[in-house]
Protein backbone atom coordinates (compact mmCIF):
# COMPACT_ATOMS: atom_id res chain seq x y z
CA UNK A 1 0.00 0.00 0.00
CA UNK A 2 2.67 2.52 0.93
CA UNK A 3 3.78 2.00 -2.73
CA UNK A 4 0.82 3.21 -4.37
CA UNK A 5 0.84 5.94 -1.82
CA UNK A 6 4.34 6.68 -3.29
CA UNK A 7 3.36 6.69 -6.87
CA UNK A 8 0.28 8.95 -5.62
CA UNK A 9 3.29 11.33 -4.06
CA UNK A 10 5.30 11.15 -6.89
CA UNK A 11 2.86 12.16 -9.37
CA UNK A 12 0.88 14.72 -7.28
CA UNK A 13 4.32 16.60 -5.81
CA UNK A 14 7.68 15.07 -6.13
CA UNK A 15 7.91 14.20 -9.41
CA UNK A 16 4.69 16.63 -10.65
CA UNK A 17 5.09 15.69 -14.90
CA UNK A 18 4.37 19.67 -14.90
CA UNK A 19 6.44 21.10 -12.18
CA UNK A 20 9.47 18.82 -11.97
CA UNK A 21 9.94 16.76 -14.92
CA UNK A 22 8.92 19.98 -16.81
CA UNK A 23 7.34 17.56 -19.49
CA UNK A 24 4.48 18.12 -21.99
CA UNK A 25 4.92 22.36 -21.77
CA UNK A 26 3.68 22.64 -25.07
CA UNK A 27 0.02 21.97 -24.51
CA UNK A 28 0.72 23.33 -20.73
CA UNK A 29 1.83 26.87 -21.83
CA UNK A 30 -0.60 27.25 -25.10
CA UNK A 31 -3.86 25.99 -23.59
CA UNK A 32 -3.76 27.60 -19.77
CA UNK A 33 -4.94 30.58 -20.98
CA UNK A 34 -8.41 29.69 -18.66
CA UNK A 35 -9.05 27.55 -16.14
CA UNK A 36 -12.28 25.66 -18.39
CA UNK A 37 -9.61 25.13 -21.23
CA UNK A 38 -6.74 23.87 -18.23
CA UNK A 39 -9.29 21.61 -16.77
CA UNK A 40 -10.48 20.21 -20.30
CA UNK A 41 -7.08 19.70 -21.78
CA UNK A 42 -5.97 17.90 -18.54
CA UNK A 43 -8.83 15.33 -18.45
CA UNK A 44 -8.61 14.55 -22.10
CA UNK A 45 -4.96 13.99 -21.43
CA UNK A 46 -5.30 12.07 -18.01
CA UNK A 47 -7.53 9.63 -20.44
CA UNK A 48 -5.16 8.96 -22.68
CA UNK A 49 -2.85 8.72 -20.15
CA UNK A 50 -4.26 5.60 -17.97
CA UNK A 51 -5.62 4.14 -21.82
CA UNK A 52 -1.69 4.14 -22.96
CA UNK A 53 -0.32 2.76 -19.67
CA UNK A 54 -2.70 -0.06 -18.97
CA UNK A 55 -2.48 -0.88 -22.44
CA UNK A 56 1.53 -0.73 -22.74
CA UNK A 57 1.71 -2.79 -19.04
CA UNK A 58 -0.97 -5.48 -20.07
CA UNK A 59 1.49 -6.02 -23.10
CA UNK A 60 4.26 -5.94 -21.64
CA UNK A 61 6.14 -9.16 -21.91
CA UNK A 62 5.24 -9.25 -25.69
CA UNK A 63 7.90 -6.52 -26.23
CA UNK A 64 10.84 -6.39 -28.05
CA UNK A 65 13.45 -3.73 -28.80
CA UNK A 66 12.65 -3.34 -32.28
CA UNK A 67 8.96 -2.70 -31.90
CA UNK A 68 8.50 -1.11 -28.48
CA UNK A 69 8.77 2.42 -29.04
CA UNK A 70 6.52 2.48 -32.51
CA UNK A 71 4.02 -0.03 -30.48
CA UNK A 72 3.83 2.66 -28.10
CA UNK A 73 2.60 5.65 -30.49
CA UNK A 74 0.21 3.33 -32.16
CA UNK A 75 -1.38 3.09 -28.77
CA UNK A 76 -0.64 6.43 -27.88
CA UNK A 77 -2.12 7.90 -31.04
CA UNK A 78 -5.09 5.28 -31.40
CA UNK A 79 -6.19 6.30 -28.12
CA UNK A 80 -5.89 10.35 -28.64
CA UNK A 81 -7.67 9.60 -32.08
CA UNK A 82 -10.84 8.10 -30.10
CA UNK A 83 -10.48 11.06 -27.68
CA UNK A 84 -10.36 13.64 -30.07
CA UNK A 85 -13.38 11.94 -31.78
CA UNK A 86 -15.60 11.72 -28.92
CA UNK A 87 -14.39 15.16 -27.80
CA UNK A 88 -15.69 16.69 -31.49
CA UNK A 89 -19.11 14.53 -31.49
CA UNK A 90 -20.13 15.48 -27.51
CA UNK A 91 -17.81 18.47 -26.04
CA UNK A 92 -17.85 20.21 -29.59
CA UNK A 93 -17.81 23.92 -27.79
CA UNK A 94 -14.93 22.89 -26.08
CA UNK A 95 -13.24 20.81 -28.96
CA UNK A 96 -13.40 23.94 -30.99
CA UNK A 97 -11.91 26.36 -28.63
CA UNK A 98 -8.80 23.36 -27.52
CA UNK A 99 -8.25 23.22 -31.25
CA UNK A 100 -5.30 21.53 -32.48
CA UNK A 101 -4.19 20.63 -28.84
CA UNK A 102 -6.23 18.03 -28.53
CA UNK A 103 -4.71 15.90 -31.37
CA UNK A 104 -1.11 17.19 -30.34
CA UNK A 105 -1.33 15.21 -26.98
CA UNK A 106 0.09 12.84 -29.03
CA UNK A 107 3.36 14.64 -28.88
CA UNK A 108 2.68 15.19 -25.21
CA UNK A 109 6.09 13.29 -23.74
CA UNK A 110 4.36 12.61 -20.44
CA UNK A 111 2.53 10.09 -21.95
CA UNK A 112 5.34 8.25 -23.63
CA UNK A 113 7.75 8.91 -20.68
CA UNK A 114 5.71 6.66 -18.61
CA UNK A 115 4.83 4.07 -21.16
CA UNK A 116 8.28 3.47 -21.36
CA UNK A 117 9.91 4.09 -17.79
CA UNK A 118 6.84 2.78 -15.89
CA UNK A 119 4.04 1.08 -17.32
CA UNK A 120 6.54 -1.47 -19.48
CA UNK A 121 7.93 -2.98 -16.59
CA UNK A 122 5.03 -2.95 -14.20
CA UNK A 123 2.09 -4.86 -13.62
CA UNK A 124 -1.07 -3.49 -14.92
CA UNK A 125 -2.60 -2.33 -11.06
CA UNK A 126 0.82 0.24 -10.34
CA UNK A 127 0.66 0.86 -13.82
CA UNK A 128 -3.02 2.47 -13.70
CA UNK A 129 -2.49 4.24 -10.53
CA UNK A 130 0.60 5.71 -11.86
CA UNK A 131 -1.42 7.03 -14.74
CA UNK A 132 -3.76 8.69 -12.69
CA UNK A 133 -1.57 10.65 -10.64
CA UNK A 134 0.78 11.62 -13.16
CA UNK A 135 -2.24 12.61 -14.79
CA UNK A 136 -4.21 14.43 -12.34
CA UNK A 137 -0.71 16.16 -11.39
CA UNK A 138 -0.18 17.85 -14.45
CA UNK A 139 -3.99 18.18 -15.26
CA UNK A 140 -3.98 20.01 -11.54
CA UNK A 141 -1.09 22.41 -12.78
CA UNK A 142 -3.01 22.95 -15.85
CA UNK A 143 -5.84 24.26 -13.76
CA UNK A 144 -3.83 26.31 -11.42
CA UNK A 145 -1.64 28.04 -13.68
CA UNK A 146 -5.09 28.28 -16.07
CA UNK A 147 -7.04 29.94 -13.09
CA UNK A 148 -4.16 31.99 -11.69
CA UNK A 149 -4.09 33.76 -15.75
CA UNK A 150 -7.35 33.91 -16.27
CA UNK A 151 -7.76 35.97 -12.91
CA UNK A 152 -4.79 38.35 -13.67
CA UNK A 153 -5.56 38.54 -17.26
CA UNK A 154 -9.14 39.12 -17.38
CA UNK A 155 -10.28 39.11 -13.76
CA UNK A 156 -12.92 36.01 -14.28
CA UNK A 157 -12.67 32.62 -12.93
CA UNK A 158 -14.20 29.48 -14.51
CA UNK A 159 -15.49 31.77 -17.62
CA UNK A 160 -16.67 29.20 -20.66
CA UNK A 161 -17.48 26.33 -18.39
CA UNK A 162 -20.87 25.85 -20.25
CA UNK A 163 -18.05 24.03 -22.76
CA UNK A 164 -17.51 21.48 -20.40
CA UNK A 165 -20.51 21.29 -18.25
CA UNK A 166 -23.26 21.70 -20.34
CA UNK A 167 -25.82 24.84 -20.18
CA UNK A 168 -26.43 24.71 -16.94
CA UNK A 169 -22.94 25.90 -16.14
CA UNK A 170 -23.61 29.10 -18.07
CA UNK A 171 -23.47 31.66 -15.15
CA UNK A 172 -20.56 29.45 -13.13
CA UNK A 173 -18.04 32.18 -14.89
CA UNK A 174 -17.13 34.43 -11.19
CA UNK A 175 -16.19 38.29 -11.87
CA UNK A 176 -13.31 37.86 -9.50
CA UNK A 177 -11.76 41.48 -9.67
CA UNK A 178 -13.23 44.63 -10.50
CA UNK A 179 -11.53 45.78 -13.66
CA UNK A 180 -13.05 45.27 -17.30
CA UNK A 181 -9.54 44.85 -18.76
CA UNK A 182 -7.24 42.57 -17.16
CA UNK A 183 -3.19 42.65 -17.01
CA UNK A 184 -3.30 41.89 -20.70
CA UNK A 185 0.29 40.01 -20.17
CA UNK A 186 -1.19 37.17 -18.25
CA UNK A 187 -3.11 36.27 -21.30
CA UNK A 188 -0.21 36.12 -23.69
CA UNK A 189 2.24 33.60 -23.87
CA UNK A 190 4.94 35.30 -21.84
CA UNK A 191 2.39 35.09 -19.01
CA UNK A 192 2.18 31.35 -19.60
CA UNK A 193 6.26 31.28 -18.47
CA UNK A 194 6.15 33.75 -15.98
CA UNK A 195 3.25 31.80 -14.57
CA UNK A 196 4.85 28.30 -14.51
CA UNK A 197 8.20 29.79 -13.47
CA UNK A 198 6.37 31.38 -10.51
CA UNK A 199 4.60 27.81 -9.65
CA UNK A 200 7.98 25.87 -10.16
CA UNK A 201 9.16 28.74 -7.75
CA UNK A 202 6.80 28.37 -4.84
CA UNK A 203 6.85 24.93 -4.81
CA UNK A 204 10.70 24.61 -4.48
CA UNK A 205 9.86 27.34 -1.76
CA UNK A 206 7.91 24.79 -0.02
CA UNK A 207 10.09 21.94 -0.68
CA UNK A 208 13.46 24.13 1.15
CA UNK A 209 11.56 24.94 3.94
CA UNK A 210 9.81 21.92 4.89
CA UNK A 211 13.50 20.50 4.48
CA UNK A 212 14.71 23.39 6.56
CA UNK A 213 12.35 22.82 9.10
CA UNK A 214 13.04 18.76 9.24
CA UNK A 215 16.53 19.26 9.66
CA UNK A 216 16.17 22.54 12.65
CA UNK A 217 14.10 19.61 14.63
CA UNK A 218 17.86 17.60 14.46
CA UNK A 219 20.35 18.64 16.32
CA UNK A 220 22.16 21.41 14.55
CA UNK A 221 24.11 21.11 11.31
CA UNK A 222 28.20 21.68 11.46
CA UNK A 223 28.00 23.82 8.38
CA UNK A 224 25.59 26.11 10.41
CA UNK A 225 28.49 27.28 12.65
CA UNK A 226 31.79 28.62 10.85
CA UNK A 227 34.14 28.45 13.37
CA UNK A 228 33.68 24.01 13.73
CA UNK A 229 35.99 22.68 10.99
CA UNK B 1 18.82 -17.26 -36.96
CA UNK B 2 17.52 -16.88 -33.40
CA UNK B 3 17.06 -13.41 -33.37
CA UNK B 4 14.48 -13.41 -36.10
CA UNK B 5 12.57 -16.46 -34.40
CA UNK B 6 12.49 -13.84 -31.65
CA UNK B 7 11.47 -11.24 -33.10
CA UNK B 8 8.81 -12.63 -34.97
CA UNK B 9 6.02 -13.06 -32.54
CA UNK B 10 6.84 -9.20 -31.04
CA UNK B 11 6.13 -8.22 -34.68
CA UNK B 12 2.77 -10.31 -34.87
CA UNK B 13 1.38 -8.49 -31.34
CA UNK B 14 2.68 -5.13 -33.22
CA UNK B 15 0.34 -5.98 -36.21
CA UNK B 16 -2.27 -7.21 -34.07
CA UNK B 17 -2.27 -3.98 -32.46
CA UNK B 18 -2.69 -2.11 -35.58
CA UNK B 19 -5.47 -4.16 -36.79
CA UNK B 20 -7.62 -3.88 -33.43
CA UNK B 21 -6.33 -0.14 -33.50
CA UNK B 22 -7.94 0.49 -37.14
CA UNK B 23 -11.25 -1.65 -36.45
CA UNK B 24 -12.07 0.20 -33.23
CA UNK B 25 -11.27 3.63 -34.66
CA UNK B 26 -13.24 2.37 -38.06
CA UNK B 27 -16.06 2.04 -35.73
CA UNK B 28 -15.65 4.83 -32.88
CA UNK B 29 -15.88 6.99 -36.39
CA UNK B 30 -19.18 5.40 -37.70
CA UNK B 31 -20.13 6.10 -34.30
CA UNK B 32 -19.79 9.51 -33.99
CA UNK B 33 -19.69 10.94 -37.56
CA UNK B 34 -23.26 12.07 -38.23
CA UNK B 35 -22.89 13.44 -34.56
CA UNK B 36 -19.73 15.56 -35.63
CA UNK B 37 -21.76 16.38 -38.71
CA UNK B 38 -24.88 17.35 -37.09
CA UNK B 39 -22.96 19.48 -34.68
CA UNK B 40 -20.63 21.32 -37.00
CA UNK B 41 -23.59 22.37 -38.86
CA UNK B 42 -25.70 23.21 -35.81
CA UNK B 43 -21.97 25.33 -34.58
CA UNK B 44 -22.71 27.44 -38.32
CA UNK B 45 -26.61 27.95 -38.00
CA UNK B 46 -26.61 29.10 -34.14
CA UNK B 47 -23.82 32.04 -35.60
CA UNK B 48 -25.59 32.92 -38.77
CA UNK B 49 -29.26 32.66 -36.99
CA UNK B 50 -27.93 34.98 -34.12
CA UNK B 51 -27.75 37.58 -36.89
CA UNK B 52 -31.61 37.83 -37.38
CA UNK B 53 -34.41 38.20 -34.92
CA UNK B 54 -36.56 34.86 -33.98
CA UNK B 55 -39.43 34.78 -36.58
CA UNK B 56 -38.40 36.68 -39.26
CA UNK B 57 -37.51 34.02 -41.45
CA UNK B 58 -39.30 30.27 -41.47
CA UNK B 59 -36.82 28.72 -43.85
CA UNK B 60 -33.52 26.71 -43.13
CA UNK B 61 -30.88 28.89 -43.43
CA UNK B 62 -28.15 26.76 -43.96
CA UNK B 63 -29.78 25.80 -47.34
CA UNK B 64 -29.45 28.64 -48.51
CA UNK B 65 -25.76 29.34 -48.62
CA UNK B 66 -23.97 30.62 -51.40
CA UNK B 67 -20.72 31.78 -52.48
CA UNK B 68 -19.86 34.84 -53.89
CA UNK B 69 -17.32 37.37 -55.05
CA UNK B 70 -16.76 40.47 -53.43
CA UNK B 71 -13.47 42.24 -54.36
CA UNK B 72 -11.52 43.38 -51.95
CA UNK B 73 -12.59 40.07 -49.81
CA UNK B 74 -10.82 36.88 -49.49
CA UNK B 75 -14.29 34.35 -49.10
CA UNK B 76 -17.27 35.52 -48.97
CA UNK B 77 -20.70 33.08 -48.34
CA UNK B 78 -24.08 34.67 -48.30
CA UNK B 79 -27.59 32.84 -46.55
CA UNK B 80 -30.78 34.11 -47.39
CA UNK B 81 -33.73 34.24 -44.86
CA UNK B 82 -36.92 34.36 -45.78
CA UNK B 83 -40.57 34.71 -44.34
CA UNK B 84 -43.39 32.81 -46.13
CA UNK B 85 -41.55 32.83 -49.49
CA UNK B 86 -40.41 36.52 -49.52
CA UNK B 87 -36.66 37.25 -48.37
CA UNK B 88 -36.33 39.78 -45.75
CA UNK B 89 -32.55 39.50 -44.90
CA UNK B 90 -28.91 38.58 -46.51
CA UNK B 91 -26.02 37.32 -43.94
CA UNK B 92 -22.49 37.53 -45.20
CA UNK B 93 -20.15 35.41 -44.07
CA UNK B 94 -17.05 37.05 -45.27
CA UNK B 95 -13.33 36.82 -44.56
CA UNK B 96 -10.71 39.84 -44.67
CA UNK B 97 -7.05 39.81 -44.81
CA UNK B 98 -6.81 43.09 -43.34
CA UNK B 99 -5.99 42.69 -39.97
CA UNK B 100 -3.57 43.42 -38.40
CA UNK B 101 -2.31 39.76 -37.71
CA UNK B 102 -4.18 37.87 -40.16
CA UNK B 103 -7.38 37.06 -41.66
CA UNK B 104 -10.50 38.38 -39.70
CA UNK B 105 -14.03 35.90 -40.45
CA UNK B 106 -17.23 37.91 -39.48
CA UNK B 107 -21.17 37.99 -40.18
CA UNK B 108 -22.77 40.93 -41.57
CA UNK B 109 -26.38 40.82 -41.65
CA UNK B 110 -27.94 43.01 -44.16
CA UNK B 111 -31.97 43.95 -44.23
CA UNK B 112 -33.73 44.00 -47.50
CA UNK B 113 -33.65 47.15 -47.22
CA UNK B 114 -30.02 47.48 -47.25
CA UNK B 115 -29.53 48.24 -43.54
CA UNK B 116 -27.20 46.42 -41.09
CA UNK B 117 -29.27 44.32 -39.08
CA UNK B 118 -25.88 43.01 -36.96
CA UNK B 119 -22.28 41.49 -37.40
CA UNK B 120 -20.60 39.72 -35.36
CA UNK B 121 -16.70 38.39 -35.42
CA UNK B 122 -16.42 34.50 -35.73
CA UNK B 123 -13.12 34.24 -36.02
CA UNK B 124 -9.55 36.65 -35.53
CA UNK B 125 -5.94 36.72 -34.69
CA UNK B 126 -5.92 40.47 -33.57
CA UNK B 127 -3.90 41.44 -30.40
CA UNK B 128 -5.48 40.28 -27.12
CA UNK B 129 -6.52 43.11 -24.88
CA UNK B 130 -6.45 45.56 -28.08
CA UNK B 131 -7.72 44.61 -31.45
CA UNK B 132 -10.07 41.89 -30.16
CA UNK B 133 -11.79 44.34 -28.99
CA UNK B 134 -13.93 44.00 -32.11
CA UNK B 135 -15.49 41.50 -30.78
CA UNK B 136 -19.03 42.23 -29.33
CA UNK B 137 -17.99 39.73 -26.34
CA UNK B 138 -15.27 42.78 -25.53
CA UNK B 139 -16.83 46.08 -25.83
CA UNK B 140 -19.54 47.59 -27.84
CA UNK B 141 -18.00 49.00 -30.46
CA UNK B 142 -19.58 46.69 -33.23
CA UNK B 143 -22.88 47.76 -32.42
CA UNK B 144 -22.36 50.83 -33.96
CA UNK B 145 -22.88 49.55 -37.47
CA UNK B 146 -26.53 48.64 -36.47
CA UNK B 147 -29.06 50.31 -38.62
CA UNK B 148 -26.48 51.87 -40.60
CA UNK B 149 -26.41 52.08 -44.13
CA UNK B 150 -24.47 53.25 -47.30
CA UNK B 151 -26.56 56.51 -47.19
CA UNK B 152 -26.03 56.94 -43.60
CA UNK B 153 -23.49 57.79 -43.45
CA UNK B 154 -22.17 58.43 -46.77
CA UNK B 155 -19.84 55.85 -48.42
CA UNK B 156 -16.78 58.30 -48.47
CA UNK B 157 -17.63 58.40 -44.64
CA UNK B 158 -16.78 54.61 -44.16
CA UNK B 159 -13.81 54.38 -42.02
CA UNK B 160 -12.64 54.75 -38.76
CA UNK B 161 -12.83 58.40 -37.21
CA UNK B 162 -8.68 57.94 -36.52
CA UNK B 163 -8.77 57.72 -40.33
CA UNK B 164 -11.18 60.72 -40.91
CA UNK B 165 -14.66 58.59 -41.12
CA UNK B 166 -17.76 58.52 -39.20
CA UNK B 167 -17.02 55.40 -36.71
CA UNK B 168 -15.32 55.30 -33.57
CA UNK B 169 -11.84 53.36 -33.65
CA UNK B 170 -10.90 51.09 -31.35
CA UNK B 171 -8.36 52.16 -29.17
CA UNK B 172 -4.72 51.93 -30.41
CA UNK B 173 -6.39 49.59 -32.95
CA UNK B 174 -6.59 51.51 -36.21
CA UNK B 175 -5.67 48.77 -38.46
CA UNK B 176 -8.46 46.16 -36.69
CA UNK B 177 -11.25 49.11 -36.71
CA UNK B 178 -10.24 49.90 -40.41
CA UNK B 179 -10.44 46.20 -41.76
CA UNK B 180 -13.79 45.74 -40.40
CA UNK B 181 -15.48 48.72 -41.15
CA UNK B 182 -13.93 47.95 -44.61
CA UNK B 183 -15.27 45.06 -45.17
CA UNK B 184 -18.67 46.03 -43.65
CA UNK B 185 -18.85 48.99 -46.34
CA UNK B 186 -17.66 46.31 -48.95
CA UNK B 187 -20.66 44.11 -48.00
CA UNK B 188 -22.62 47.04 -48.02
CA UNK B 189 -20.96 48.06 -51.67
CA UNK B 190 -22.04 44.48 -52.84
CA UNK B 191 -25.65 44.63 -51.79
CA UNK B 192 -26.15 48.08 -53.60
CA UNK B 193 -25.24 46.85 -57.03
CA UNK B 194 -26.26 43.16 -56.69
CA UNK B 195 -28.95 43.05 -54.03
CA UNK B 196 -31.95 42.36 -55.85
CA UNK B 197 -30.29 40.05 -58.13
CA UNK B 198 -28.77 38.37 -54.92
CA UNK B 199 -32.21 38.18 -52.94
CA UNK B 200 -33.99 36.99 -56.12
CA UNK B 201 -31.48 34.06 -57.42
CA UNK B 202 -31.46 32.90 -54.06
CA UNK B 203 -35.36 32.88 -53.89
CA UNK B 204 -36.02 31.16 -57.12
CA UNK B 205 -34.20 28.57 -55.83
Amino acid sequence: MTDMNRIWRDGLWDNNPGLVQLLGLCPLLAVSNTAVNGLGLGLATLIVLVASSVLVSALRNTWRPETRIPAFVLIIASTVTAIDLSMQAWLHELSRSLGIFVPLIVTNCTILARAEAFASRQPVGSSLVDALAQGTGFAAVLVVLGAGREMVGRGTLLDGAEMLFGDSAAGWSIPVLPFEQGLLLAVLPPGAFIGLGLLVAGRQYLVNRSREAGVKSRPAPSTADPTTP
Amino acid sequence: MKESSTLAPALAVFAGLGLVAALLLAGLNALTEERITDERRNHALRAVSAMLLAGSYDNDLLDTAEPIEIRGLEEATTYTSRLSGSATALVFDIVTANGYSGDIRLLVAVSAEGVVLGSRILEHRETPGLGDRIERDKSDWLAQFDGKSLGRPPAEEWAPDRRGGAFDTVTSATISSSAVVDAIKRVLLTFESRGDVLLRETQAK
